[in-house]
């Protein structure tokens, strides 16, 4: 079980430095399914492994290209903590069954939007490479 | 695209839409924050990705954890088992991405999501 629980832990983690994202979204429903945790019990989880700076090895790398908005990120990080407290007030009263659909349905929106912004980047980087190439 | 104060308070308030999803479903929010800041206030991907990323440097998710842990609803074992990976393999994949085409990995990542998430939908209301 020890050893089951390392090895999901380098495989969310491998999705993590790869997209920039994920952590909690994949983690979630993994607890939910391999573990055999009950919903919200997978999310406080998530909450707590998510505590720690996990993605100050990654933010370097994107520090040193200037790819990082600071006042925009701080923005964020307040906005975030203020949510987030609403977020689990809403979510701790509802029923397992009813948060497990919610968070699923969750997914499907945040997938639509992941895909999206990428077919977005995509069409703007092959007009730049056509007018590039004149 | 509107500058100065507008501009932050529209990013302050797209952030709390993203903080109530991470207290919700407890998650981090960058799954959300990184498209949003993406297709609303022009960010490109690697920009988006950086802002991400230090906005999830403090942490933002603790006023959620403890109403979770006031419950009894965090497996603190778990947890601490599963950091250590999580972390490594966070190094793995920044190395690999420097092979990998992000953007279709992006997308088959968008897939799975999407697939996982009608899933779940599916076994909590129509079983």
């Amino acid at each position: 079980m020890i050893l089951i629980i390392l090895l999901l832990g380098l495989g969310v983690g491998v999705l993590v430095g790869l997209l920039g994202i994920g952590g909690g979204v994949a983690l979630v429903p993994a607890m939910v399914y391999l573990l055999h945790m009950d919903q919200h019990m997978a999310q406080g989880t998530s909450l707590f492994i998510l505590l720690p700076p996990i993605g100050l090895g990654a933010l370097r790398e994107y520090w040193k290209q200037g790819q990082v908005d600071w006042h925009a990120g701080i923005m964020c990080a307040i906005g975030m903590l203020v949510g987030a407290y609403g977020g689990s007030l809403v979510a701790l009263p509802m029923n397992s069954q009813n948060l497990k659909g919610l968070f699923g349905s969750f997914l499907m929106v945040a997938a639509l939007l992941l895909w999206r912004k990428s077919r977005l980047e995509g069409n703007a980087r092959a007009k730049e490479q056509e007018t590039a190439r004149g | 695209m509107v500058e100065g104060i507008g501009r932050a308070g529209g990013i302050l308030a797209v952030a709390t839409v993203c903080g109530v999803a991470s207290g919700m479903f407890g998650i981090g929010g960058g799954v959300l924050l990184v498209p949003l800041l993406g297709l609303l206030f022009a960010f490109s991907q690697h920009r988006a990705q950086g802002t991400s990323l230090i906005a999830l440097i403090p942490p933002t998710g603790i006023l959620a954890l403890l109403v979770y842990a006031k419950e009894g609803f965090v497996s603190w074992k778990t947890g601490l088992l599963l950091i250590p990976g999580v972390f490594l393999g966070g190094i793995l994949g920044g190395m690999l991405a420097e092979r990998i085409k992000p953007r279709a990995m992006r997308e088959v990542f968008a897939g799975i999501l999407f697939a996982l998430g009608a899933w779940q939908a599916f076994s909590a209301w129509w079983h």
